[in-house]
């Protein structure tokens, strides 16, 4: 038998309060960006702040620092640019906030100012990307409701599941997820695109795995230890008993992200990157919050082994 | 699970193979078709290879590269009685110049009050499409070419034709041809079938002055298709339009565009498909014109049309009205070509040719041909304020991706997925040993019939999609992994190999539903809310986390089954 964990003997419970201290920070974090995304302050991608992006490539070769200054020349200040690695060379992406009603002008603007820019080294256009205010507001009111529905979906489900505390906690844990992943992306300064929302729903709904696992072996594990033991050496037992399955599981499907995320290309290497991060938050939480919080509202009005 | 389960279960599974094998089979042979082939496909038998794309799964737009616009209609300059049905008039003529693309399957939808959402997947002329949808509603009167002058034109275009066919560009090219000759006199038998039932029957719009066409049926079989490589594709000629079945619309577009070909139309003659196909005797046609290039009349005279019900007599009309000066313009041209058809035409389509009944002023009537139903009617109304009162759209959203970069997408897409796969199989073989196989058996299962269900269910593919499958393998492993993790604990603590297996699936199977169920929980709702991209990735993950279900947990059973009998387990 080949094993990654022999038999463990961790005191995780002992450390659970470095555990609090780290995430209650970046739970501020992401806090701090949710707060701001619903404000509409955060970096919203243009799916949801409108704007236009294009890509295409130059016949002869163009510096980033050229082309940034040609933008901002003409008006386009905040002109992010990015360049790609594409099998033609001189590849770049191009993307500015400005907004208009009818957004074919903005793409026409910018490739007009390319030509002026540039004489002689034609810009080809390979995609666009345009999103005009309205489709934005849509797009941000159809994300809110998104989450709402699918975070409302995934408690009624851990409620029905789970009894009153094992369901607060799981709760929790869950939201505790979501908001790190969040915190972290915003501290890396990502944009937060239709994509990420994605991932971030996807995660709220998978990173429940290892809770799930583990408190089904704590509930397990309180009827053999009903005599003996105290609570925290129950869930602590617990813990070690399943750690090598929520490495393991965990595993396999951070391992397919992984891969995406270093070969999937630039579309879907922020959406990789949020999961990757759920994944591994997601094992984390299980050990240091899930368990924790069962075991603090235990201490605090025992009602022990029901 | 007893003996007999598991025999219907691995019937169940050899069933589901063998379906999706089947599924599976079109999308395989489009994607291994070298591109040479396809060009040549689509140059020949166009309609062949339209079938085979729709029979295969389909890729999103973020891979196969078009167009994705979002279309506001601006009704801030309308009058509130003309606001009524602005939508639909922006979205009739939309989906009018559309159509002339085209696209293998184009999206035209009306979202929400004012929207219109044009999705237009692989189409290359970007720019040109555009400008069209932007432009104002073209709507032009013309006479049509006489039944005699349009019979000349065919005839000169099948001499033109049989003349090419005589001197085969390469041997290279000829071969395909030469191997489908059985079928394709097959072919030939039943149109003229067809054609010969077609004449048979009184067609109620067709108009008096038609030239005799039985001289067409009665010549010599064999040689009537390879002289007549046009007129062959078409049904019901000498008439005032022509018949054209759908399935050899695209070939009869290739024809027209060949240049040899429009150097024998007159200078002063166009030809025309109507809008919209038709079904006559359950066959589908579209009607083709020749028409006398000259524009009569304008659309700006109109001042309003409107439908009108069927009468006694189950005719619907339409009635309209025309300005002051459209009127006095009207009735020349109207009074010069009585019992004569005037095209209707909105950008460049044939609407409708009703024959002139009598000479027409400011207010005027058409009567809808026999079967017409008060739809038609309302959609030739609808047709006709468009050209006079064409509501300005503007673009809203206007996604185009590039061939390069859906290429792209694809092949980093595609890398990733592998890649992955293959570093999830490896480790499971290497870590569970032969357990860890069948579950690389189960996953390998569980990609088959996704794949296979997503193209039975017309569902597309995207980038997101892909990321999805990728989510969907390391995910169906999870199930696995919790199921052996398990039994090894059993294991260890001194059970028997079969009590053991019983007890490590029967315990990992709650915790398995759980992780799914709130994965299906919000694939539902992205798929509820998202856009295409999104909507292509809660399709792959919802229906790749339900089969893992059955592949992970059913199917790694009933080979589990059979190795319950020995006393060690490779785990």
């Amino acid at each position: 038998m080949l094993e990654i964990l022999k038999k463990t003997k961790i005191d995780f419970i002992g450390k659970r309060y470095y555990a609090f201290a780290i995430s209650g920070i970046l739970v501020i974090f992401g806090l701090a960006a949710f707060i701001a995304i619903f404000l509409g302050k955060a970096d919203l991608g243009i799916d949801f702040a409108g704007g236009t992006m294009m890509q295409g490539y130059f016949e002869q070769e163009v510096t980033i620092g050229e082309l940034r200054d040609a933008m901002s020349r003409n008006g386009y200040d905040d002109a992010f640019i990015q360049s790609l690695h594409r099998e033609v060379p001189h590849y770049f992406m191009i993307r500015v906030k400005t907004t208009a009603e009818d957004v074919t002008q903005i793409a026409q603007g910018m490739l007009d100012v390319l030509e002026k820019e540039f004489p002689g080294n034609k810009f080809h256009k390979d995609s666009v990307d345009g999103i005009g205010p309205s489709v934005g507001k849509t797009l941000q009111k159809q994300a809110r409701l998104a989450v709402l529905i699918a975070l409302a979906g995934i408690l009624f489900y851990i409620w029905i599941r789970f009894d009153f505390r094992f369901g607060v906690a799981a709760t929790i844990t869950t939201l505790h997820d979501v908001l790190l992943v969040l915190g972290i992306l915003f501290i890396l300064q990502r944009e937060v695109t239709l994509l990420i929302v994605t991932a971030l729903l996807t995660l709220a709904g998978y990173s429940l795995n290892d809770t799930v696992v583990l408190f089904d072996r704590v509930r397990e594990n309180l009827k053999l230890f009903r005599k003996k033991g105290d609570f925290a050496s129950t869930i602590n037992a617990s813990i070690n008993e399943v750690l090598s399955r929520t490495i393991i599981t965990s595993l396999t499907t951070f391992l397919v992200v992984f891969i995406l995320f270093l070969v999937g290309g630039e579309v879907v290497h922020d959406f990789a990157l949020a999961l990757m991060l759920g994944i591994i938050i997601g094992s984390y939480s299980s050990i240091f919050v899930a368990s924790p919080i069962i075991l603090e509202w235990e201490k605090r009005s025992p009602r022990r082994f029901k | 699970m007893t003996q007999k389960t598991r025999s219907y279960l691995t019937l169940l599974i050899v069933f589901l193979i063998l379906a999706s094998l089947w599924y599976l089979y079109p999308s395989v042979k489009l994607w291994t078709m070298p591109q040479s082939k396809k060009e040549h496909l689509k140059s020949t038998e166009p309609q062949d290879l339209i079938e085979l794309e729709k029979k295969a799964l389909s890729l999103g737009l973020d891979l196969k590269g078009g167009m994705h616009v979002v279309l506001e209609v601006d009704q801030s300059k309308l009058k509130e009685g003309e606001k009524r049905d602005a939508v639909d008039r922006a979205l009739e003529i939309i989906r009018n110049r559309v159509d002339q693309f085209g696209v293998a399957e184009p999206l035209i939808q009306k979202q929400g009050g004012d929207r219109i959402i044009v999705e237009l997947p692989g189409l290359e002329e970007v720019d040109r499409a555009q400008a069209l949808i932007g432009q104002t509603a073209q709507l032009e009167f013309k006479l049509l070419e006489s039944g005699e002058n349009t019979e000349i034109v065919l005839k000169k275009i099948d001499e033109v034709l049989a003349a090419k066919e005589e001197t085969p560009f390469d041997e290279e090219e000829k071969e395909p041809v030469a191997s489908t000759e059985a079928e394709e006199k097959k072919k030939a038998e039943e149109k003229k079938k067809i054609a010969k039932d077609l004449f048979a029957t009184e067609e109620p719009e067709s108009v008096s002055d038609t030239t005799d066409t039985s001289s067409f049926l009665e010549e010599d079989e064999d040689e009537y298709y390879t002289e007549r490589p046009f007129t062959s594709l078409l049904e019901n000629m000498g008439g005032y339009y022509l018949g054209v079945p759908i399935e050899n619309k695209a070939k009869v577009e290739l024809f027209l565009k060949d240049p040899d070909v429009q150097a024998v139309i007159p200078e002063d003659d166009e030809f025309a498909f109507a809008t919209r196909t038709e079904i006559i005797q359950r066959l589908e046609y579209q009607k083709l014109y020749l028409l006398k290039k000259r524009m009569e009349f304008s659309g700006k005279y109109l001042v309003d049309a409107r439908p009108l019900a069927r009468d006694e007599y189950g005719k619907a009309y339409v009635n309209f009205k025309l300005t002051k000066e459209g009127g006095r313009k009207f009735a020349r041209l109207t009074g010069a070509n009585i019992k004569k058809p005037l095209a209707i035409i909105l950008d460049g389509r044939v609407e409708s040719a009703p024959e002139i009944q009598s000479k027409i002023r400011d207010e005027g009537r058409i009567t809808m041909g026999g079967a017409a139903t008060f739809d038609e009617a309302v959609d030739l109304s609808i047709v006709l304020r468009a050209g006079a009162l064409p509501a300005p759209v503007k673009i809203i959203e206007n996604r185009v991706i590039g061939p390069s970069l859906g290429q792209d997408s694809i092949r980093k897409g595609t890398t990733s997925a592998i890649v992955g796969f293959c570093v999830v199989l490896l480790f499971m073989a290497i870590y569970y040993k032969l357990s860890g196989v069948i579950a690389d058996f189960a996953v390998l299962l569980n990609l088959v019939f996704l794949m296979a269900a997503m193209a039975a269910l017309d569902a597309t593919l995207t980038l997101p999609g892909i990321a999805g499958i990728i989510l969907t393998v390391g995910m169906a492993v999870d199930a696995n992994v919790l199921i052996f993790e398990r039994i090894r604990e059993e294991v260890r603590t001194g059970k028997t190999v079969r009590a053991a297996i019983d007890a490590g699936y029967k315990r990992a199977l709650s915790a398995i539903i759980d992780a799914n169920i709130t994965t299906l929980i919000t694939a539902a709702v992205l798929f509820q809310f998202g856009t295409g991209p999104i909507k292509g990735f809660a399709v792959a993950l919802s229906l790749g986390v339900a089969i893992s279900l059955f592949t992970a947990v059913v199917i790694t059973r009933v080979i589990f089954e059979i190795r319950k009998g020995y006393r060690t387990l490779s785990i």
